[in-house]
């Protein structure tokens, strides 16, 4: 928190000065100057009365020094001695003190108004007429003024502290209208901001936003377009360590505001949400993002809104622009993956607990068991020795042999290679006086650092746009079409757990891994009348054919039609459809085929007979989406009077997307003829292994979607004076929700802003706080967005099931019991915001302050079963977040390099506020893959059980049950009566799951032509769960083990040092419980705290300007790091907490040439 | 274009409703058609289940420590009849399971109030309705027969009986009837049923339910509270209409003799599925066949190499193979009828019919020719032999349970015991253990009293 302490001391010198300020004239001066030069007084007033100048400061060259002694003047008092006889003047116009030339002569009066950039007025600008002294006025607040001159075509001198100075040549009689060129914030005030309905200007937005401009977006080197907004923006979190079945998005702004409802923030490309795969669009021909967080920026996309919006805008070309090529390329290499990262038992260990349970008898049902469930070769060779079926001496040298393997080296060296992704794209844009174009495209191809794994797309973009009828109209086409096909062959995973499986021999053949059924019964089984049943993993990778590809296209026409200035109608149209195609060949030679065809073999009389044909398995599936959007919309902007600007904009819109998946499976299939085999999915057949009877499984499968919307929508902007600017939003949306009453279709939804752009007022000028800070703006806007469940019902509801009953019958489940009350989501989001700058924008930034409070979010309810359902869903939960957003900039420059600094800095905090399903026991809270918020807490919490150490006598955990308030409760080993107490009091909550505090701080340095700029994350204040030995995983041979188990506690003693379990007997129901508590306990969980370095680019520039001979205009060769490494992390576990149970990203350095001609 | 017309007509307002009635998806279903309320009693998974922990807590089967280390709490706790039965954990699947039957076919009885059937489909809406009744009462027996003491005409207006619910409405509170009203909603509903179902049982779709398996139901209910008059009548009854019974001479060879329909089938149900918190993980996964149960079997009867499985080490497992499916069948079949009717008539005193069904019933199971009639001629000869056969026929068809229970009460004091690496655990006759506890989520949300352990 104490990054924006700063910001109070600066809160409170702007209430102080600006007092100040209004008492400027009864200030008292007490002051005395020898002969000093005028420009040294002119400070000393400054600093004493905190007055600004104005007008022709360049006369005070021609000034004579100066003499004076006073005690408790008056400002005018001094200011007269001041003046006295030098060959300029004063006047003290709205307290600023314009020097002016002594009067002179006859006059012409001149009239007119003064605007800047977006034509509202601005008052207290000073005009003077050039050459002429004391012939200064200041405009009212129309922005209007009047002034004489004795000139008949003066040339007039407009300035004012914020704005730059500009000089215009008036004519006698005819009003003159000046804008001017905002000093300050001309960067941030003058973004243009697209929301997906209209591009405004920062200054013209009262909400928070966050632009991404092409620099930013170009930075970074990777294939996908969301990749690039990470750690550049401030609130938006990318979040790791997602657990499956939680509903965690990948990427949140300013944190959780949904439960089971979708969590992802809307993405919008070129004016419509996005239906598409988000890896179709190529950052090279993306020009801005913009992201929409609070109710007010946020609000006109209603329903849709609630987890923020971002909106992506493609390149356009421009009016009056000669033919632009751009070529943009880039090789990026990547490091294979640490495969050691991950901790593992050693080889020897692993034996030595296969050698401790085969002696305990653990494996003796397995061995015996007639299912032939696979046991590892060191088990095998046990269980032969001890049958005397090898001897004692020739099973030991065997054991040894394996003690020496490890599983990793041939891992890395058969499934991993660097990765090398390359990308190329290219675009021609420019535009005449009537048109302007843009064409582009692009090729991507990524060799992933997964064997045999790989991905390319192609992209192609062009759009048009045509200004006919003297501009009035504006007809625009678009066109994007992106084709990928990914190649997804190498899992990554060998299937098997113990540490000395070894994927192929010195030769590179694959060798068969313990997997399936045991070892020696495959070699006997079927007498030489099955098919290979061995699983060799390296086999599996070289006859895996699994690639998926994708069309999309999206087609845009635009309309825009002036009816008169100021009110124009537009129509937009977007067709966009998708289908991918994912044909997964599994050959004759896949283990899964092979498998297969083995189980539904009958062998009678030593002739096999094959219920599933042999030959190939086609597993394909389809998915497609045709999305239609068509919206009306009419613009209209005004000044209604003089002072204040109107700008409003209404329309509708309607969205259509249908979807369509479907699955189906081809059993003996021929890859050249593309035929399949009829197969028998009716009868059981028994299994050859286990004899169970069971049917060829059937998997064909076919779905259709559809989601609709229909949205009315008006939103409007009334600025005063440039000053003070009002807006609203108010949006309906209305769906096709299953079973809801008419009357609940729809939501409207909306949001109110208001915004003081407080360092216009004449008081905030004449305060010295406005020398320190010239541009000062507050902000408040309150409103509420939408999310959309579409998972529930008003009525009962029920799903057809996807395979037939064992009696052929099509038959369906209850999935919703009746709701008459359901109701949609709603986020009410309340947002302060300052933003400040500097002169010259040499620092600045914004802090925001936001309280976000989901409502009637839907939720589970625990129901009575005895009504036949368990839980209940419907809008049950509140939940709430309060959060700060900082960013701070500096842009300095030290005679040749120019430094660039930004610093994000979030804090966001979800709690739930109310939720009914209080889960029966302790245990709900601690397993993983399941969502239960717990009142009072953040939605992903991390909790834990009391730790009381080990025992003494067995090394056995233990913990405490039901403690109260102070006392710690009942120390116990009874661990099933802890994690099945109802008694939450006996979870420990150690913190959340995800950061509350997070952002980044990103440095650039230019020197000439180099570039140089990196960008440090740091996450704070989290903590996570550590991964220990696990004894059930381990004896259960589904887990590689943890190197804890060397710290295990072995004999009495142990236990003052170590915290490691020691190794229990193998009964499952008990270690089970122990394990359980023991994973889940205290000393288990971790401070997530990290600072990372995340990435550096390295840029130099060639510019025709400085080398001539350049074939191109402009020529950029860059190099670009990611993924560097932790700087400081908090947990001594050696983990990377983004990176808790899998392997981190490996290092990637591209290098990337981008030429323009 | 078409798109483009829609939106126009969106404008007036026409087709706003048409294209917002759109289905999210092309799985969802209201259940307000005779189709889809077929379909959800078709839900074979929900509708055909029956509970497991009876037969956990039996005595067909033993566990070697191992397997029984390796369960989950509650069958672990079930498997040695410890008096705290879930340790804390609810969402039993014994008590859940048989209550999402009785929502299914409330949800099915309201739905079918509000389709007026006509001509076309009166059969179907009948059939439905019966259906939906034979399941509510099924799922009310099965909990009874667990979850309440065994049924004793003095006092069952005092006992406590099961929570009786009616409709789907899930806001109405739990609470728990006598015993007399429980079994009177039970055999009410299957009286109903009886008059609306069809008389021939569906051959291809067993999961139905037909007019022989609600006189077969009827049979087993007043079988388990000793009605032996109206058990034997409802058995006989059902005889009369079908009695067909597999001569197991006919069967194939090898670990899976029954083909998928086993015609002696009246109405399909079966034991859970072990995994997902099921409780049948150490019968199917490495039981050991009793050996007395075992020993009990002629070296001619047949059933022991259709039922079990026997293991390189010398037991046997269960292949639980009588329907044709892996999961042991607990419905109602053609086999049972005759060990009723012949268990009635030998309590009745009719010596000579009791002999004649166990006798019909054995030739089926024996080897061809070597099956000679027992030279019985008491009734309570015949009664014990009979009791012995059922427990050899019926073993693993969930069935154990409720004659334990219903034996013991008569006084014939089995007494059960568990030898587990040496600790030794015993069930005694008409222990309070023999009624399980409610569970302990049911009882927090709805307060209702818990059985006494």
């Amino acid at each position: 928190m104490g990054v924006f302490k700063p910001a109070i001391p600066f809160l409170l010198v702007c209430l102080m000065q600006s007092r100040f300020a209004f008492c400027q004239a009864s200030i008292r001066i007490t002051l005395t100057e020898v002969n000093a030069p005028f420009s040294k007084v002119m400070d000393d007033l400054q600093l004493k009365a905190g007055v600004t100048y104005l007008g022709m400061t360049s006369l005070t060259q021609l000034s004579h020094p100066v003499s004076f002694s006073v005690k408790d003047a008056t400002l005018q008092e001094v200011l007269d001695l001041c003046f006295k006889g030098q060959p300029f003047t004063y006047k003290m116009v709205e307290g600023a003190i314009t020097i002016l030339p002594l009067e002179t002569g006859g006059r012409t009066a001149i009239r007119g108004r003064v605007v800047d950039a977006n034509n509202e007025p601005l008052s207290r600008v000073t005009v003077q007429v050039s050459g002429e002294a004391l012939a200064a006025v200041a405009t009212d607040d129309y922005g209007e003024f009047r002034i004489n001159s004795h000139g008949a075509d003066p040339t007039l001198i407009f300035s004012s502290v914020n704005y730059e100075t500009q000089e215009i040549r008036a004519k006698a009689g005819k009003e003159v209208i000046v804008q001017l060129k905002d000093k300050i914030s001309e960067l941030h005030e003058f973004v243009e901001l697209h929301t997906g309905f209209q591009d405004v200007h920062r200054r013209t937005t009262t909400g928070s936003f966050d632009d991404i401009d092409n620099e930013l977006i170009f930075r970074r080197v990777s294939p996908n377009i969301l990749d690039r907004i990470d750690g550049i923006s401030s609130g938006v979190l990318f979040n790791t360590n997602i657990a499956q079945g939680t509903n965690q998005s990948t990427i949140t702004i300013r944190g959780r505001s949904t439960i089971f409802s979708n969590p992802n923030p809307l993405v919008v490309v070129d004016n419509f949400p996005y239906s598409g795969d988000i890896n179709n669009i190529n950052p090279d021909d993306v020009e801005s993002i913009t992201i929409l967080k609070d109710a007010s920026a946020a609000s006109i996309w209603g329903a849709l809104s609630g987890n923020g919006v971002i909106v992506i805008t493609t390149k356009k070309g421009k009016l009056n622009q000669q033919p632009r090529l751009v070529f943009n390329s880039s090789e990026t290499v990547g490091g294979k993956p640490n495969l050691y990262y991950l901790p593992i038992l050693s080889t020897n260990d692993y034996i030595n607990v296969e050698g401790y349970l085969f002696h305990q008898g653990y494996y003796n049902s397995i061995y015996s068991n007639a299912l032939h469930g696979a046991l590892t070769p060191v088990v095998n060779l046990l269980f032969q020795d001890s049958l005397g079926q090898i001897p004692d001496a020739q099973a030991q040298a065997a054991i040894n042999a394996l003690r020496t393997q490890d599983y990793r080296p041939g891992l890395g060296k058969y499934f991993y290679r660097p990765s090398l992704n390359s990308q190329a794209s290219l675009s021609l844009s420019g535009g005449g006086e009537h048109n302007q174009y843009f064409l582009s495209a692009g090729y991507d191809r990524d060799l992933s650092n997964l064997n045999r794994n790989e991905y390319d797309r192609v992209t192609i973009n062009g759009n048009n746009t045509y200004f006919l009828l003297n501009n009035r109209l504006e007809l625009n086409t678009d066109l994007a079409f992106t084709a990928s096909t990914t190649v997804n062959d190498n899992p990554g995973v060998t299937n098997v757990a113990y540490p000395y499986a070894q994927v192929a021999d010195a030769h590179g053949n694959p060798l068969p891994v313990a997997y399936g059924l045991n070892q020696p019964y495959i070699d006997t089984a079927g007498g030489g009348q099955l098919l290979d049943w061995h699983y060799r993993p390296l086999q599996e990778l070289q006859n895996a054919d699994n690639p998926t590809r994708l069309t999309d296209y999206r087609i845009n026409f635009g309309a825009r039609y002036t009816v008169w200035k100021g009110l124009d109608i537009r129509a937009y149209y977007q067709y966009g459809r998708g289908s991918s195609d994912n044909p997964n060949y599994m050959s004759e030679q896949t283990y899964f085929t092979r498998n297969l065809i083995n189980e539904f073999t009958q062998i009678n009389n030593g002739v096999p007979n094959y219920i599933v044909p042999l030959g190939g398995i086609l597993e394909e599936s389809t998915a497609s989406y045709t999305a239609n959007n068509v919206r009306l919309q009419i613009n209209y902007t005004d000044s209604l009077s003089r002072k204040g600007l109107l700008n409003l904009i209404g329309g509708s819109e309607v969205r259509d997307i249908e979807g369509e998946n479907a699955t189906m499976q081809l059993f003996g299939y021929d890859p050249n003829e593309e035929v399949g085999v009829p197969v028998d999915y009716a009868n059981f057949y028994p299994q050859y292994s286990n004899s169970n009877p069971a049917q060829i499984p059937y998997n064909d499968t076919k779905l259709g979607t559809s989601e609709r919307y229909l949205s009315y929508y008006i939103s409007g902007a009334y600025s005063y004076l440039g000053k003070y600017l009002l807006n609203g939003t108010i949006r309906r949306d209305e769906s096709n929700l299953f079973g809801v009453n008419e009357n609940q279709k729809g939501v409207p939804l909306g949001a109110l802003g208001l915004s003081w752009h407080i360092s216009k007022e004449g008081f905030y000028e004449r305060s010295s706080i406005a020398k320190w800070f010239p541009f000062l703006k507050l902000r408040v806007t309150d409103g509420y967005n939408g999310n959309v469940d579409r998972s529930v019902s008003a009525y009962t509801t029920a799903n057809v099931n996807p395979t037939p009953n064992s009696f052929d019958a099509i038959n369906a489940s209850i999935i919703n019991p009746p709701n008459a009350d359901l109701r949609w989501e709603k986020i009410h989001v309340v947002n302060f915001g300052v933003d400040f700058a500097m002169h010259n924008d040499q620092f600045g930034g914004t802090l925001e302050y936001y309280l976000k409070t989901g409502l009637d979010l839907i939720g589970e309810s625990p129901v009575d079963p005895t009504t036949g359902v368990t839980s209940f869903t419907g809008n049950t939960a509140n939940i709430q977040d309060q959060g700060v957003d900082l960013t701070l900039h500096a842009n300095n420059t030290f005679g040749a390099f120019r430094w660039n600094s930004i610093l994000l800095f979030s804090y966001v905090r979800d709690k739930v506020t109310k939720y009914d399903q209080v889960q029966g026991a302790v245990n709900a809270y601690l397993s993983v893959g399941i969502l239960n918020p717990l009142l009072g807490r953040p939605l992903y919490s991390v909790y834990a059980l009391r730790w009381k150490g080990l025992d003494d006598s067995a090394g056995n955990p233990q913990g405490y049950l039901n403690g109260t308030g102070q006392l710690p409760g009942k120390v116990t080993e009874d661990y099933n009566s802890i994690l099945f107490s109802p008694d939450l009091s006996n979870l420990v909550y150690k913190g959340p799951a995800s950061p509350p505090y997070f952002g980044s701080w990103r440095n650039s340095l230019y020197w000439r032509q180099w570039g140089l700029s990196c960008n440090i994350v740091y996450k704070l204040g989290y903590v996570f769960r550590r991964t220990s030995i696990d004894y059930t995983t381990l004896y259960g041979g589904n887990s590689p083990g943890h190197p804890d188990y060397d710290r295990r506690w072995q004999n009495p003693g142990d236990e003052l040092h170590t915290n490691v379990p020691s190794r229990p007997t193998p009964i499952l129901a008990t270690i089970q419980s122990r394990d359980n508590f023991y994973q889940n306990s205290e000393v288990l969980v971790e401070n997530g705290d990290l600072v990372r370095l995340q990435d550096v680019q390295l840029t130099y520039d060639f510019s025709r300007a400085a080398h001539p001979k350049l074939p191109m205009e402009q020529l950029r060769i860059y190099l670009y790091a990611n993924n560097l490494g932790l700087i400081w992390k908090a947990n001594h576990a050696g983990i990377d907490p983004d990176y808790v149970s899998a392997t981190p990203n490996p290092r990637t350095l591209a290098l990337g040439v981008k030429a323009s001609f | 274009m078409f798109f483009l017309l829609l939106v126009i007509g969106l404008a007036a307002g026409a087709c706003r409703k048409a294209f917002l009635a759109q289905k999210p998806s092309t799985n969802l279903l209201i259940p307000n058609s005779l189709t889809v309320l077929q379909e959800l009693l078709d839900n074979e998974a929900v509708m055909n289940v029956t509970p497991a922990l009876g037969e956990v807590s039996a005595d067909n089967y033993y566990l070697p420590y191992t397997i029984w280390t390796s369960l989950d709490i509650k069958e672990y706790n079930a498997y040695i009849w410890a008096p705290d039965l879930y340790e804390g954990q609810g969402l039993v699947s014994d008590w859940d399971f048989p209550y999402q039957q009785v929502f299914y076919a409330n949800t099915v009885l309201q739905g079918l109030t509000g389709i007026q059937p006509d001509s076309t489909n009166q059969a179907q809406w009948n059939m439905l309705k019966g259906w939906a009744l034979f399941c509510r009462a099924y799922a009310f027996f099965n909990i009874t027969e667990l979850f309440a003491q065994p049924y004793d005409s003095a006092s069952a207006a005092t006992d406590l009986g099961i929570p009786i619910r009616l409709g789907p409405d899930i806001n109405v509170k739990t609470m728990r009837s006598n015993l007399q009203a429980s079994y009177a909603q039970i055999l009410s509903d299957l009286q109903q049923a009886e008059g609306l179902l069809p008389t021939v049982i569906p051959a291809r779709n067993l999961n139905r339910p037909s007019r022989p398996a609600v006189l077969a139901l009827f049979a087993r209910i007043y079988l388990s509270v000793g009605d032996y008059k109206n058990a034997g009548l409802y058995a006989d009854s059902a005889l009369q209409t079908y009695s067909f019974l597999l001569d197991y001479n006919t069967v194939l060879p090898g670990y899976f003799p029954i083909g998928d329909t086993m015609a002696e089938i009246l109405y399909q149900s079966n034991l859970p599925q072990p995994g997902n918190g099921n409780m049948l993980e150490g019968i199917i996964c490495g039981c050991i066949i009793d050996s007395n149960l075992l020993a009990s079997y002629d070296s001619n009867d047949l059933r022991p190499s259709v039922y079990f499985l026997k293991q390189q080490s010398g037991t046997y497992t269960l292949k639980g193979s009588y329907s044709g499916l892996v999961y042991p069948f607990s419905g109602l079949a053609t086999d049972e009828l005759y060990l009723i009717r012949a268990e009635c008539s030998a309590r009745a005193g009719d010596t000579a019919n009791a002999l004649n069904d166990l006798n019909i019933l054995l030739t089926h199971r024996w080897v061809a020719g070597t099956f000679t009639p027992y030279p019985i001629q008491s009734a309570t000869e015949a009664l014990d032999t009979i009791l012995v056969e059922r427990r050899k026929e019926l073993a693993f068809r969930g069935i154990r349970w409720s004659d334990l229970r219903r034996l013991n009460k008569e006084g014939w004091n089995i007494t059960l015991t568990r030898n587990l690496n040496g600790v030794m655990y015993t069930l005694a006759p008409n222990s309070e253990l023999y009624t399980l506890p409610i569970p302990p989520d049911v009882i927090d949300f709805s307060g209702i009293q818990q059985n006494p352990r």
